[in-house]
């Protein structure tokens, strides 16, 4: 099988720039093209793993990242975004080309794959058994998947859990996980072989960097999983790990508000979320030192034992 | 008088004594206690009057039928009016 | 231009669409996409009974879509009830209009459109009424500045759009079809005394066939912007198909175009819709009978407005356009804007749009 480590450096960013490559990301295919040269960087480095559709003659999405011409090009240069003819975000400076490659994938399958309910979530599993972690933005949800991955746990995705409608099956979305200011250098020190991109500074998230998933998560990209616990994590200095459970009632509401297209589903949507909810324990986790919160996860006892 | 908004479907889910409830017609998702789901049941049945409804709540609060009581069922009534779940009529 | 886009050839005739290779359907999903026409897409498919045969890759995105058309079609019939019960007290007459009008009558442009506004049609002296009615029950005008204010109700023929300040929906509530400052002016009230009921809904009323068609083709070629050219098309491409099999249809058709000084608008709808979907067979039209009756443009005229309309009819995608793509939709923009005011309104309007209102908005 063909994969992005197939090309040499030099390989890839010819292609990219020329026709484009066909990237498996779990379910999707997505076409991409650039010439902008950290975005086959970043390709290079965090998706060496994933398959590459030679041949391909469909893709689910065409995302294509052009350095903006004009004044631009010279002036705070800019890449420019255009998805299927549509430009969902304004232009950026060209130094966030890669993150903004990253927020677009997210972008191009909470807005469109239907099948599945699509939470603000990340989602890990062991041993059978799958946490699905939503939280807002800055809640330390990336650092703790982050952590998690690095001990054992398979990434299924960082970003978006896809609960596929009808059956319940979490569908792995397996991509690097973004993290942000502070958590760089936390998540460097607590696991040393992990692959980062370089740095971006300055975007409206702050300081952003990608990790690399496992080699072994990206290879089971098309092994779903069940949902056993959801846990909302919330990271405060100095707290001692510590899990409340939450009723259920109020747990499939505060997941229904974290969910892109929760209300787009109607019947379905309330359907798929129940029986997550039905199908997993629900906790409040607060906690500040990774080991501890590694620790409580591994003796996590999964519903009905 | 009260009575269901002619042509939604209630779906809801039940843990507890804390139901999510859908509304098909509106697309909308809520939370709602027993004493709320308690009027919604009576009302998908047939519409009642207010005074109806308020005995009802005094009998699953097993509390007497006072001016608190009536206060408080004219208060979740129009919750669940404002959440166009239920409307006056003049049936 | 030489053969019709894909999506275009797709609507014209759907049984293509079980011939479609990969290839295809990669560049067809994608024009849909930027056409707004995908769910429209899944349910010409289901229509001709051939889902099931197109490559499953293709046929997932058709699904997504196709939820997302379900969603609109169950928000648009709450509204609609919701805005029933706000004007319940009021005894006005309620006419729905467009994408609304189809949904709730079950007519055959409804499945798969997407829309964002509700339009409905009131007597003009009952307008103050309906916005405060409106207002108590949640609607408020949208964030529009003063020349906006003036803008709509002085010279257009519909209050500013409203916007309900929770559910985020928004209502159009005309009293014409056509801005007062139009050359046409289609009287509102023949309309309104020709509107019908509908099967199981009470007293809402949509306009009758003939003025069903007119209002979507003056919709259409009265305007100055395209995104929803195709869809749009595609709306009278179905009307017609559905009301030309009704008796004396075809007849009264140009009759009332006259009536209502809508020929010229009608005559591009026929051309059109012909030339680019195929409707005069699909629609067992005599485009030639019923197209001579009408006004028809002069040759030259006729040649620009081909010209025009062929490109900015298509959807906005790089595969459907050529190098003069962009100048027609130029100069269609501004044709649309002449049709609904005279030009010194005009001058006036795009001067404030230009200078004023972004600085108002910065500001």
């Amino acid at each position: 099988m063909l994969t992005v480590a197939s090309y040499s450096r030099a390989q890839l960013g010819a292609r990219l720039a020329e026709r484009g490559i066909h990237l498996q990301t779990g379910a999707f295919v997505t076409c991409v093209k650039s010439e902008v040269a950290s975005v086959a960087d970043g390709i290079s480095l965090l998706y060496a793993d994933y398959p590459v559709l030679e041949q391909a003659e469909f893709a689910d999405f065409h995302i294509s990242l052009h350095q903006a011409g004009g004044v631009r090009r010279w002036f705070r240069p800019q890449v420019r975004l255009d998805c299927d003819g549509i430009s969902p975000f304004q232009p950026l400076p060209v130094a966030q080309a890669f993150p903004m490659f990253e927020w677009t994938l997210n972008w191009c399958v909470s807005s469109n794959a239907h099948r599945y309910l699509c939470i603000h979530a990340a989602v890990v599993e062991k041993n059978g058994y799958a946490v699905i972690l939503p939280a807002p933005p800055g809640s330390g949800k990336s650092t703790l998947c982050a952590a998690l991955v690095s001990k054992g746990w398979r990434l299924l995705s960082d970003e978006l859990t896809l609960v596929r409608l009808g059956s319940g099956e979490l569908v792995p979305l397996v991509r690097p996980i973004s993290l942000k200011n502070a958590s760089i250098d936390i998540i460097r020190r607590y696991a040393p072989s992990s692959v980062f991109s370089p740095v971006v500074d300055d975007t409206s998230k702050g300081s952003i960097a990608h990790l690399k998933a496992p080699a072994d998560s990206v290879a089971r990209a098309g092994q779903c999983a069940r949902p056993a616990w959801v846990i909302f994590p919330k990271y405060a200095a100095g707290a001692s790990a510590q899990l409340e459970p939450i009723a259920p009632a109020r747990a499939f509401m505060r997941l229904a508000k974290n969910a892109f297209n929760y209300s787009l589903l109607g019947s379905a949507g309330f359907a798929a979320l129940g029986d997550v909810i039905d199908a997993s324990l629900s906790y409040e986790f607060t906690y500040s030192a990774l080991d501890d919160a590694i620790d409580i996860f591994s003796r996590l006892t999964p519903p009905g034992q | 008088m009260w009575r269901l908004i002619h042509g939604q479907t209630l779906q809801q889910r039940r843990w507890g004594d804390e139901t999510v409830l859908y509304n098909d017609l509106s697309g909308d998702t809520h939370l709602l206690g027993e004493t709320a789901i308690c009027l919604l049941h009576a009302l998908q049945v047939s519409a009642h009057d207010e005074a109806a409804l308020v005995a009802l709540v005094c009998a699953r609060l097993q509390v007497g039928a006072d001016d608190t009581a009536a206060h408080e069922t004219a208060l979740l009534l129009a919750s669940l009016s404002e959440l166009s779940l239920i409307e006056r009529c003049a049936c | 231009m030489s053969a019709l886009p894909l999506l275009v050839q797709a609507f014209r005739q759907p049984q293509r669409l079980a011939g479609f290779t990969l290839v295809e359907w990669d560049l067809v999903l994608r024009q849909a996409a930027v056409a707004n026409l995908t769910a429209g897409l899944c349910h010409l498919a289901e229509e001709a009974g051939l889902l099931g045969r197109i490559a499953p890759q293709a046929r997932e995105h058709l699904t997504w879509a196709r939820t997302v058309g379900e969603r609109h079609r169950q928000a648009v019939r709450f509204e609609v009830g919701e805005i029933r019960r706000a004007l319940a007290g009021l005894d006005v007459p309620l006419i729905l209009l467009k994408g609304a009008a189809y949904t709730l009558a079950s007519l055959p442009p409804a499945p798969g459109r997407l829309f964002s506004d509700i339009d409905i049609l009131v007597p003009r002296e009952r307008l103050a009424e309906v916005e405060a009615a409106l207002m108590l029950h949640g609607w408020a005008a949208s964030g529009h500045d003063a020349y906006d204010q003036r803008y709509y109700r002085e010279w257009m023929h519909e209050l500013p759009p409203m916007q309900h300040v929770k559910r985020q929906s928004m209502i159009d509530v005309h009293h014409a079809i056509l801005p007062e400052t139009a050359a046409a002016r289609p009287d509102p009230a023949l309309l309104r005394a020709s509107a019908v009921a509908m099967a199981g809904q009470g007293d809402l009323r949509v306009l009758a066939p003939v003025d069903m068609v007119l209002h979507s083709a003056v919709h259409l070629f009265y305007d100055g912007e395209f995104d929803h050219g195709l869809r749009d098309l595609v709306d009278i491409h179905r009307l017609l198909g559905e009301f030309g099999k009704m008796p004396g249809f075809w007849d009264a058709l140009p009759v009332r175009a006259r009536a209502l000084q809508l020929e010229r608008p009608l005559f591009y709808a026929l051309r059109y819709a012909d030339m680019l979907l195929g409707t005069g067979s699909a629609a067992n039209m005599d485009s030639a009978a019923g197209a001579a009756q009408l006004d028809r443009p002069n040759r030259p005229q006729l040649v620009l407005m081909d010209f025009l309309f062929r490109r900015a009819l298509l959807p906005s995608h790089a595969s459907c356009a050529d190098a003069y793509t962009g100048i027609a939709h130029f100069l269609l923009y501004i044709r649309g804007n002449w049709l609904r005011m005279p030009f010194f309104l005009l001058a006036r309007h795009l001067f404030h749009k230009a200078f004023i209102s972004p600085k108002q908005a910065a500001g």
